[in-house]
């Protein structure tokens, strides 16, 4: 084989270089791992008109299809230009130009979620329809950022090892009119969650709001309807866990009890915050570096920059990334109780 | 409306500390309980719990009580001249009219000597009401006995075991009660008598059986359930058993029904 | 006669009859389901039929109207209890068939039970007037033609939801005038004639029957199945039990409430005595204990029927999928196989 390709250039335009030279990995994304089972006829098209026939579903929910030949690469994307309209603009509103000439930028960074309340019984939030509204937010882009939405605090879809983890949580109201007094909903806090919840001396059930991670399983487990969830849904919000050879780590909570709006004005900032840090000129690095770059402190102002917090919202004063926290969540408190530094404006 | 759960203020005259762990309060009260009837007692916090009566007078009850943890932890600050509330009497207590006369022979495990104990007292001072009182009584160790003074009391008119499940102790028998009812020679009361078993389920279980294995007719057994009760009246539905309430049709039962109530 | 409410001519109506009566109906509150993004229905004081939920059964019964989870009972101080007062105000209650049924078999146990009548029911039972709400199809859970509890005939209204408003059917004087100028229309409520479920209650013949059933091994499969959370209870239109609570106010163990909580003979601890003594330790034995109670020992306590009136909220409620009807031929089996064992 002797040919002149610019694999860096492919690489935007979502196809990876593969051990076998002259052959590509073309990775479609799939917000919030979620499409119409129609298109399945698609990948199968690829996968067998341009590809080796099979067809892998990627580690973060593209779809992935290898042994794709160089110069084939202009017909798929000629093919590939429905899916990307439907999905891109159709599904998730994003607004974009698309040609025949493929993804615009890498598309690799797929935003990921479990199933959710679609389906799950625990999920507290419809992950996929919140990765549609903040696919907008985030491509095409030529900075990324890893976006994975689990649908409640069990984090199946590990919030906790990416960039941007949202949490679906819920609040939750206690009408103690309607509770029993059986315990269950304490035996489901101690076995399944973070035991916030006592039974008391009147047959009540107290609860230590601090530790409380919303996952709603009171809810569940109560037979009586005395724990239900606030009608609007909120997030918690895992910044910078990561994995990699260098510094792989845990993400830790940068935002609880946060609304939609919120998460999604969070969002909007990421490019902005992103180009500051790197001086405007994109770079293939993981957004927990940025913020290491930049420092927890800076990356606050930037990327709460304009942005209202709900009445409810907690923000990490600090991440410590490896202190130990011996109360869970100290460190996350309303604004007006984060310390400051420096000179005083007034 | 007339409100059949509501609790009338009694006066304590006295407490009495029975054991380690027992008390036995004496309040002042116009409720005149038959034998073997039972009282619901407000205590602060819990609400209601069923209590026999372990002695009555002219104007006032006994009811003993023993602290076991902290259900019954408020009502040990009571102090003579303080007020508890009480209700009843409840159930139907023991079949007078059918004891009366006869050879009663009473087997008790632990504190189920409580719900006898005024009855054991009325044979006691009107030597009259029965032909001859056998009394077995069986606690699970020293701590666990109750009631000491009355024992030694009846030890002397009456013929009585007294035993220790597995310690020794002088002057007492060491076993389970159900190994002393054989010992018993029932063809010798001529059919003139009667069987009264209390204690803990299982102790009444096998003490009925072996009552029986030893020819006792079953309609000559009483027991005496023990169940928890919220109301006492038929409605809260925790001592029901099949189609029984032991607070209303209980809790004292022949041996001919009891042997069917299985929780 | 009868008399149609037109939808959105309707607020006048509704006004005239809350100035009188509390209405008390299946609401729907969104979103306060088990599950996220699913809601509950339930009873609740209504301000007008639009916020009735017709078209689907109430999550829980309409027991809670006259028997709340949770109700001060007394009121105490130092020397002194005195109980808690009630309203005196009529209700309206809207209920189903099923939920009418359940109400006179709760009756049984309040009322008559032990020849002593509950101030607590009584004083609500009392106020209620009967709303039957027409209820011709019922749901793939029900049962009520099995247990006799698909008609009634004794109500004060009765009625059905149409497209162009509420028809009723008015058989209480006092409540005519209420209907006085409103549009007269042709309705008499239907009731259900068939479900998709039907059961045979078996006949448990003598006491040596029972013994035997109790300790049948086909219980054991709710031990690990049944997790004894006791939504099946609370969802029962007919189940009773209760607990009584004392609680303080503050810091003065002197001053306090006393309360009536509906508890479960499913959940663990019911029968706990002092002294750590309790009778039905697993999950099967409960369940037993619960389905002994609907299907045999309520009707041979009181005579006429069984307690169980076929609505199927047990079912519905179930987290582990229990479904009572299936269980009912289980242990409808268990009593086929000892009968004719013992012939």
């Amino acid at each position: 084989m002797n040919h002149d390709i610019n694999i860096k250039k492919l690489r935007i335009n979502c196809f990876r270089q593969s051990k076998v030279p002259g052959e590509f990995m073309l990775q479609m994304r799939c917000p919030g791992g979620m499409i119409d089972a129609k298109y399945l006829s698609f990948v199968q098209h690829i996968a067998e008109t341009w590809g080796d026939g099979s067809f892998h579903i990627g580690t973060r929910q593209s779809l992935d299809f290898c042994g794709i030949k160089y110069e084939d690469i202009p017909a798929v994307n000629a093919y590939i230009r429905t899916y990307i309209d439907e999905i891109e603009n159709g599904v998730c509103q994003v607004g974009m130009e698309v040609d025949e000439h493929g993804y615009p930028t890498i598309g690799a960074r797929n935003i990921t979620a479990c199933i959710g309340n679609h389906h799950c019984i625990c999920g507290n939030i419809n992950t996929f329809e919140l990765a549609r509204k903040i696919e907008p937010l985030i491509f095409p882009s030529h900075y990324h950022i890893k976006i994975n939405i689990a649908g409640c605090p069990n984090d199946c879809n590990k919030a906790h090892l990416c960039d941007f983890g949202i949490i679906g949580t819920a609040k939750i109201d206690y009408h103690p009119e309607r509770c029993i007094g059986c315990g269950a909903c304490v035996r489901a806090c101690e076995h399944g969650a973070t035991r916030v919840l006592e039974l008391n001396a009147d047959g009540r059930v107290e609860k230590d709001p601090c530790c409380c991670v919303g996952c709603a399983e009171c809810v569940k487990a109560c037979p009586a309807g005395a724990w239900t969830r606030r009608p609007e849904p909120f997030y918690r919000v895992i910044l910078g866990g990561r994995t990699g050879r260098q510094t792989p780590r845990t993400g830790k909570v940068f935002l609880n009890w946060a609304s939609e709006e919120v998460v999604l004005a969070v969002i909007g900032n990421w490019h902005k915050f992103s180009a500051w840090v790197m001086d405007y000129k994109p770079e293939y690095l993981h957004g927990g570096h940025l913020i290491d770059r930049a420092g927890y402190k800076k990356f606050k102002e930037l990327i709460l920059d304009g942005v209202e917090l709900n009445p409810e919202c907690l923000v990490a004063e600090d991440i410590y990334w490896h202190e130990t926290e011996y109360r869970s969540n100290f460190n996350v408190k309303p604004m007006r109780m984060h310390h400051h530094a420096g000179p005083s404006n007034g | 409306m007339n409100n059949p759960i509501m609790p009338v203020p009694c006066e304590i005259l006295s407490v009495k500390q029975e054991s380690r762990h027992e008390y036995t309060y004496r309040v002042k009260t116009d409720i005149r309980p038959k034998h073997g009837q039972f009282l619901q007692l407000s205590i602060p916090k819990i609400g209601e719990a069923p209590i026999s009566v372990s002695g009555q007078g002219d104007g006032w009850l006994d009811f003993t009580i023993r602290s076991v943890g902290k259900v019954t932890n408020d009502i040990f600050r009571k102090r003579a001249g303080d007020t508890l509330f009480l209700r009843g009497a409840y159930g139907n207590g023991w079949p007078l009219e059918q004891l009366a006369g006869k050879h009663l022979i009473f087997i008790t495990g632990g504190t189920g000597l409580a719900p006898v104990r005024s009855l054991l007292n009325h044979c006691a001072t009107d030597p009259g009401f029965a032909r001859s009182v056998r009394l077995i009584a069986g606690f699970k160790n020293e701590e666990g006995i109750i009631f000491a003074e009355d024992l030694a009391r009846w030890q002397k008119c009456f013929q009585t075991t007294y035993a220790l499940d597995k310690d020794e102790k002088a002057g007492w028998r060491t076993g389970l009660v159900t190994a002393f009812i054989k010992e018993i020679d029932f063809h010798a009361f001529d059919a003139d008598y009667a069987v009264l078993i209390v204690g803990p389920p299982v102790m009444m279980k096998y003490a009925g059986l072996e009552a029986v294995a030893c020819g006792v007719p079953e309609e000559k057994i009483w027991v005496s359930f023990e169940r928890k009760m919220s109301c006492a009246i038929g409605k809260c539905g925790h001592c029901r058993i099949d189609e029984t309430y032991v607070c209303l049709d209980g809790p004292v039962f022949n041996y001919q029904q009891a042997k069917y109530l299985v929780d | 006669m009868g008399y149609l409410i037109g939808k959105g001519e309707d607020a006048a109506f509704w006004a005239k009859l809350r100035q009188d009566y509390d209405i008390y109906a299946p609401k729907r509150f969104p979103k306060q389901g088990r599950f996220s993004d699913t809601d509950i229905i339930r009873y609740d004081r209504v301000e007008s039929g639009a916020e009735i939920v017709f078209d689907e059964k109430s999550d829980y019964p309409a027991k809670e109207v006259l028997t709340p989870i949770c109700q001060a009972i007394l009121y105490f101080t130092e020397d002194e209890y005195r109980a808690s007062k009630a309203s005196q105000r009529p209700i309206l209650l809207f209920m189903r068939p099923c939920d009418i049924h359940a109400m006179q078999h709760q009756e049984k146990i309040y009322l008559e039970n032990g020849g002593v009548a509950d101030l607590y029911y009584r004083r609500m039972r009392e106020r209620v007037h009967i709303v039957l709400m027409e209820c011709s199809e019922g749901w793939d859970t029900c049962f009520c033609v099995s247990m006799g509890t698909n008609r009634v005939e004794d109500y004060a209204l009765a009625v059905r939801q149409t497209e162009q408003g509420l028809l009723f059917d008015v058989r209480e004087d006092a409540l005519k005038t209420y209907f006085a100028g409103q549009p007269a229309a042709d309705f008499q409520p239907v009731f259900v004639e068939k479900n998709s479920v039907s059961v045979t209650v078996p006949e448990i013949a003598d006491k040596e029957l029972l013994l035997k059933l109790k300790e049948h091994p086909f219980w054991q499969q709710f031990n690990g199945r049944c997790e004894s959370c006791g939504a099946c209870t609370i969802a029962c239109s007919t189940c009773t039990c209760f607990t009584t609570r004392d609680v303080i106010y503050g810091d003065n163990p002197a001053v306090g409430e006393r309360r009536r909580v509906t508890s479960s003979c499913q959940v663990s601890g019911f029968d706990d005595m002092a002294g750590g003594i309790s009778f039905r330790k697993d999950a099967a034995s409960r369940m037993r204990y619960k389905m002994l109670h609907k299907f045999r020992d309520y009707k041979a306590r009181f005579g006429d029927h069984h307690m169980c009136v076929g609505c199927g909220r047990c079912t519905d409620r179930c987290p582990q999928f229990i479904s009572v009807t299936a269980t009912l031929e289980k242990m409808a089996a268990a009593v086929a196989e000892l009968s004719s064992a013992s012939k």
